[in-house]
């Protein structure tokens, strides 16, 4: 298996982007090939949960190909709810990792927007499972709240904690220019005042708000390449040294431990074993907090803080920007917004963009080695991944 | 007329299923459908849950209470709550009710009150 | 001489109390003050109005469009018991609501215009709507429709409003919900929120004028880009759009 790099990164803003899907896939896709030097690639990848139910757009591998006028070039749109963004770049890794292609486009994309926030939460509730989930009326935030009460139940994790898990990501969102969210918070506001309750209501209860990300528009692209390539294009060298993927029940309830997010673990084990790293070596981590309980969690999950102390981790302030290991210095989902087939590729625009030591006033000094998690459906299939800056 | 909802016994090593899967994940023996379908009980313990106030259009009330139950044989389901004050542990008893309304079909699932 | 035409031209307003200031906390940790303004004020509130108009999302067009000529009737006279309440920020236009009494028993809800967004304000300043009609004028229910489907989910479903469909609401004529005293008192906690009196100075700086909004909703690069992108995805429409404002920029 050969090693491949990143040649090149692009993204638009998260936000409320009113332009066709495939000009969202397509626009932080010409941003990456110009930052490459590249004009044409040999395949291209295309992460998406919901073109064709919200944007009418099936097939959307073929019509962003040939919007960005990479044709001949293969295309396929890839898959698997909010961890797309990650699948995409694992099938694109695996494309030059096998010697197969040279270099690959690996763009996500996503117009959450073009319908109400209604249609969007009964589309993203259709991940569960139809028949003993689904019908019931479960959401996504349903899930995250009941996971949440247990949480809370064991560990000891507060609202308090969640709380400074949102003003943490928002604080750090107004430091990215991409952010779908450009306002501070606090706690007093979410969470202390008279009229916190509501400045802050329940979404599914105990989660509020603040504790759950924006919808939102946007794209983010990568370019994939084989070392030779790398040398040719003279961009920094930064290597997808480790990749793993592991999927859990689809229902929920069926977990042995409804506190465990399994798939988090094996994928974040598999991605360091295969880098020959481990979380110690991380200086600079993008987790999916889609509910801030799960930038919690998942810091246990990954390996960075033991079973149940993710909380006092985060109350020493050892995940903020300046702390010893910088959790969503990009604001996160919460902050910086979650266009479902785009984050995964959004993370590692982030990634990369630190290991090149170009994040302006939110770079993590130093760093050299990061981790991004993404998490699709409530934790049944979570793809980890972990980048090294050699040289 | 009591209905019921039903787990799924593989036919060749027993194993219980819930929800329902194609291929048995005890003994990975059995050919498609070759389970056989066992009511589920109705008692349970309840071991999470919350009330979900962001819901779907068709659902046009305020908030909507969901749980997690441990039923009886030890699987687990989740299930809509009709209990004002739910504590984690407590018993619960269902009964399958509708619980969704789409276009013009009726859903049907189990709504757990407190036993 | 003869008749004063003014006079038969102008409804006749009915007495209504003054709505008593109140200061709460929003989720950025700053001061929201709600306010009542009267006719003096119109005019600049009109002037923040107006960019919205060219907004197309979230129906802030039509919003705009209808508060401006429900501000403007105030001011003129001709809107009958209208009253206009405004939500502040450091001074800073945050929000917009207004709505009329129909009858000493019955109010009617017109708008919520949100002018900084992210920190519900609308929530708060429709909320101090209800408790104005409910509470100080001592109303018995409140007509509310919804054009947008943003303020149906916080309002409809989260307060479970009875259906009123007999009644046409003011507002295009479609079918009107109604907040009832009784639903009032039972989302009085999440409803009546906020504290009173306001500090002093921070009423005065609130009363010292209305400042513009901090960040408004803007409308887009291009005005009608969300219909075009939405039938037009070639984008087509747009080129020729821009190359046809070139050509008359040449001319020009």
């Amino acid at each position: 298996m050969r090693e491949v790099y990143v040649a090149g990164i692009g993204i638009t803003s998260f936000s409320r982007l009113e332009y066709p899907l495939a000009e969202i896939a397509a626009y932080p896709a010409m941003l990456a090939l110009r930052d490459a030097g590249l004009h044409a690639v040999d395949q291209v990848y295309v992460a998406n949960m919901g073109s064709a139910r919200i944007n009418s757009q099936s097939a959307l591998g073929s019509a962003v190909v040939d919007t960005l006028g990479l044709t001949p070039a293969g295309a396929e749109r890839i898959e698997n709810g909010p961890a797309s963004g990650a699948s995409a770049v694992k099938q694109g890794f695996l494309g030059v990792a096998a010697g197969m292609y040279e270099v690959v486009l690996v763009t996500g994309c996503e117009r959450m927007r073009e319908v109400n926030n209604l249609e969007a939460t009964d589309f993203v509730a259709t991940m569960t499972h139809p028949l003993a989930e689904y019908v019931y009326g479960v959401t996504l935030p349903a899930h995250a709240a009941m996971f949440t009460r247990l949480y809370m139940e064991r560990y000891g994790v507060t609202a308090r904690h969640l709380a400074m898990v949102a003003v943490k990501n928002h604080a750090n969102a107004m430091l990215n220019p991409f952010a779908h969210l450009h306002q501070p918070i606090t706690v007093e506001g979410i969470l202390d005042s008279p009229e916190a309750f509501t400045n802050n209501p329940y979404v599914a209860e105990p989660l509020r708000f603040f504790d759950c990300c924006p919808v939102s528009d946007g794209g983010a692209a990568v370019i994939l390449a084989s070392r030779e390539k790398m040398a040719e294009l003279g961009k920094p060298p930064v290597r997808l040294a480790g990749i793993g993927q592991a999927t859990d029940t689809l229902a929920v309830f069926e977990r042995p431990d409804p506190t465990d997010l399994l798939a988090v673990r094996r994928s974040a084990a598999s991605a360091f074993a295969m880098a020959g790293l481990t979380p110690g070596d991380v200086h600079v981590a993008e987790l999916h907090d889609a509910f801030t309980i799960l930038e919690i969690a998942e810091s246990e999950e990954a390996g960075f803080f033991p079973k149940g102390e993710g909380h006092l981790a985060l109350e020493k302030g050892a995940t903020a920007l300046g702390g010893p290991l910088p959790i969503n210095p990009s604001g996160g989902l919460k902050g910086k917004g979650h266009p479902v087939g785009a984050t995964g590729v959004g993370q590692v625009h982030e990634i990369v963009t630190q290991l090149r030591g170009d994040a302006g006033e939110r770079q993590v000094a130093g760093a050299r080695v990061g981790f991004t998690c993404n998490f699709g459906g409530f934790g049944n299939n979570v793809i980890s991944m972990v980048f090294v800056r050699e040289e | 007329m009591e209905r019921q909802i039903h787990a799924y016994a593989c036919r060749r090593c027993g194993a219980l299923h819930y929800p329902f899967r194609m291929v048995c994940r005890e003994c990975g023996e059995n050919g498609p459908h070759e389970f056989d379908p066992v009511p589920l009980p109705k008692e349970g313990t309840l071991l999470t849950f919350t009330f979900v106030h962001n819901l779907p259009a068709e659902y046009e009330v305020a908030r909507l209470g969901l749980g997690v139950v441990e039923l009886s044989n030890g699987l687990r389901m989740l299930g809509q709550l009709d209990i004002a004050d739910p504590k984690l542990g407590m018993k619960v008893v269902g009964e399958v009710e509708v619980v969704r309304r789409e276009a013009y079909a009726r859903r049907y699932g189990m709504v757990f009150r407190a036993a | 001489m003869g008749v004063d035409l003014e006079q038969i031209l102008r409804p006749i307003d009915s007495p209504l109390a003054p709505y008593p200031p109140k200061f709460m906390t929003v989720a950025s940790g700053e001061t929201l003050v709600i306010r009542q303004v009267d006719r003096d004020e119109i005019p600049t509130l009109l002037l923040h109005v107006e960019p919205l108009l060219h907004v197309e999302r979230d129906f802030y067009d039509v919003v705009a469009a209808r508060v401006y000529a429900e501000l403007l009737a105030y001011y003129r006279y001709r809107m009958q018991d209208e009253y206009v309440l405004v939500g502040q920020i450091g001074g800073h236009l945050a929000a917009i609501v207004n709505g009329r009494t129909v009858n000493p028993r019955q109010g009617m809800s017109l708008h919520t215009l949100a002018l900084r967004r992210g920190l519900r304000i609308g929530a708060h300043c429709f909320a101090a709507k209800m408790e104005y009609h409910i509470d100080i004028l001592g109303q018995d229910e409140v007509f509310i429709v919804a054009e947008s489907p943003i303020g149906f989910r916080r309002w409809m479903i989260e307060y479970q409003l009875e259906k009123r469909f007999e009644i046409s609401h003011e507002l295009g004529g479609v079918p009107s919900y109604a907040l009832t005293r009784g639903l009032f008192d039972r989302a009085r906690s999440s409803l009546v929120v906020g504290r009173r009196p306001v500090p002093p100075e921070l009423l005065a700086e609130a009363q010292a004028g209305i400042l513009p909004p901090t960040d408004p909703p803007r409308p887009p690069a291009d005005l009608l880009a969300a219909t075009r992108a939405m039938y037009d995805s070639t984008g087509t429409a747009l080129l020729l759009q821009r190359g046809r404002q070139e050509l008359e920029a040449g001319h020009a």
